[in-house]
């Protein structure tokens, strides 16, 4: 039996494991591949974890309150879509404008986010009321959101997006752009709600245990219907920055996202079988990523090396997961 | 000056009183005419061989199931809990072993769980930790439990450290009647003690305890009464110190302790048919 207070000890480094990693990383990286350490390097590692961290924080609630969502990279692109449809110059984009002019960032933005929010709440409507199995629910919104992004846009794409959007994606802070910031803020914010707020002890919990939480009074079909409404909206605000960066979007947008933003968040330490898991940690993860994706880039390595090592940081990070809760076990 | 009249009328009043209670599923009787109580601070083993009723008359009391007829009597009014919560908020409760603990939680979190302390902090609410770790320390050292740390997740607790956070927490949060089903069943020897030390105390508060267990010894090490249930009716209901083993196995069975074996009568075991 450990004493209590090593327990806590080890229990923290096991949490944070990922961010140990992300430096042990960082280090190897700067010392073997030159030009890998600049600042530059480390800003374009931020800038590019931005859309997949974004939507891996949605879908990280989601996994912790002991659901799933896979539709989270379709409506990604859906919101892009919408947004560059009403808002850009060219294409297919209508170009919708405001006086003054900077009224399009909150409307646009709330648009967004309203589209990420009604494909949430009809993932819930299913899950909850019609009591029918996640996975399968979101598989299906998966590929009919990709399908509704298609017809809306006619397999066209939306380009120029106004300059009172843009400066978002191109101003920068301490050599990041806003909207990276905007990607942190919501890992902080959101962090902050899962670890300080009722709602996030009790999605936790219902992750950790259903039986116990319903015992208990809370919730649950409420507390699991806003979680989906959440991830929604959140991807929905995944597909703004994205148009943002990308001034407009195409019919493609974003596909692929919804593995990368699976991985980070295994390797971020959040357990698909629910109630445990950091936003923290999976922001490490997202980073990991991203960092990896650059040093396969300054390599000059072809790019679907990237893929091979991704697929095997997953099976790394699942491998860390086993290993985690064989520790944990031992310590009783 | 009317007072020592109304205390008198306080204790003599059963905490729950059930009176003729009947449940049919179909044509099936699982109970008839199912009458006793349970006073304030009495602990009242329900022993019974499977499919005498016992669960049955459990989900009746704590709001699973409603009874086909009869009355349930709780401090003094008629009730039907129509679920466990109206049940829970009405100071009833089941505990059952891992089933009303989130174990990826911290014991703080576990204890103050759906009835969690914020604060606000610019008007938005949030979970007061400091105010519930110090009541969960108190409620748990009042309470003569002994736990490593609140901090711990309580995956890395006992089964019996599991138990007595959830009879803490019952108590705390001034339950009535609490229901134990088989508690002591993956407990060793040294933490089923402990459990049923704390049972005592748990009762010395006043609070009504019913123990449903198939492990005899267990009721009489703890029970202040012991009520039986054979084919849906009570087959017996005694004091304690007024019964012995095979008396109580003998209601259990409805069997002369005579024509059992000599091994069923010293294991305490009742005849399998």
């Amino acid at each position: 039996m450990f004493v209590s207070r090593q327990m806590a000890t080890i229990d923290f480094a096991l949490d944070n494991l990922v961010w140990l990693i992300l430096l042990v990383v960082l280090v190897v990286f700067s010392i073997t591949i030159p030009n890998y350490f600049q600042i530059g390097i480390f800003a374009n590692i931020v800038e590019q974890s931005t859309f997949v961290g974004t939507m891996a924080i949605g879908l990280s609630l989601i996994i912790i309150a002991g659901n799933i969502d896979l539709s989270v990279e379709s409506t990604l692109a859906l919101a892009a879509m919408v947004t560059g449809l009403l808002f850009a110059t060219r294409g297919a984009g209508m170009g919708f404008a405001f006086t003054p002019e900077w009224l399009v960032i909150p409307i646009s933005l709330a648009v967004a986010l309203l589209v990420g929010a009604a494909v949430g709440a009809t993932n819930a409507f299913f899950v909850v009321k019609l009591q029918m199995n996640a996975f399968i629910v979101t598989l299906a919104s998966f590929i009919w959101v990709r399908g509704l992004v298609v017809a809306i846009s006619g397999g066209r794409s939306a380009q120029s997006l106004p300059d009172s959007l843009r400066f978002l994606a191109i101003e920068t802070v301490f050599y990041v752009p806003l909207i990276a910031w905007i990607s942190i803020g919501g890992f902080i914010a959101f962090a902050s709600i899962l670890n300080r707020m009722p709602f996030g002890r009790h999605i936790r919990m219902i992750g950790g245990n259903k039986v116990a939480t319903f015992r208990a009074g809370i919730k649950i079909d409420r507390l699991t219907t806003i979680t989906f409404i959440m991830a929604g909206a959140i991807a929905g605000l995944a597909g703004w920055l994205l148009a943002l960066r990308t001034s407009g979007a195409t019919a493609n947008l974003g596909t692929g996202m919804l593995f990368q933003a699976f991985a980070a968040v295994v390797i971020g330490g959040v357990s698909l079988q629910g109630g445990v898991g950091s936003l923290s940690g999976v922001y490490a993860g997202v980073l990991l990523l991203s960092s990896i994706n650059t040093a396969i880039n300054l390599m000059g390595m072809p790019a679907h090396f990237t893929q091979i090592i991704h697929g095997g940081l997953v099976l790394v990070a699942m491998l860390l997961d086993t290993l985690k809760t064989h520790i944990r076990a031992r310590m009783i | 000056m009317f007072q020592p009249a109304t205390e008198l009328m306080m204790t003599t009043q059963p905490l729950l009183l059930l009176e003729n209670i009947r449940k049919s599923f179909g044509a099936i009787e699982a109970l008839r005419d199912v009458s006793f109580s349970v006073g304030r601070g009495e602990v009242v083993a329900l022993l019974g061989d499977n499919g005498a009723g016992k669960s049955t008359l459990v989900k009746m009391i704590s709001g699973g199931l409603e009874p086909s007829g009869g009355r349930i009597l709780f401090d003094g009014e008629e009730r039907t809990f129509r679920s466990p919560l109206e049940a829970k908020n009405a100071g009833i409760e089941t505990v059952y072993q891992d089933l009303s603990l989130c174990t990826n939680v911290d014991v703080v979190a576990n204890f103050f769980m759906g009835r969690e302390i914020t604060k606000k902090v610019f008007g938005i609410p949030v979970l007061d930790e400091k105010t519930m770790a110090e009541r969960t320390a108190k409620a748990i050292s009042d309470a003569g439990t002994r736990i490593p740390s609140l901090k711990v997740n309580v995956e890395h607790l006992s089964g019996g450290q599991r138990q007595a956070i959830e009879l803490n927490r019952f108590v705390y949060f001034g339950g009535k009647l609490v229901l134990l089903d088989e508690p002591f069943a993956a407990l060793g020897v040294e933490q089923t003690r402990r459990g049923l030390e704390m049972i005592r105390r748990v009762s010395d508060q006043g609070i009504g305890v019913i123990i449903i267990t198939h492990i005899m010894q267990q009721a009489f090490m703890v029970a202040d009464r012991i009520v039986v249930l054979r084919q849906g009716t009570v087959a017996g209901d005694v004091a304690t110190s007024k019964t012995n083993l095979d008396d109580v196995i003998q209601m259990i069975t409805g069997e002369n302790i005579a024509n059992l074996s000599a091994y069923q009568r010293k294991e305490g075991l009742p005849r399998t048919v």
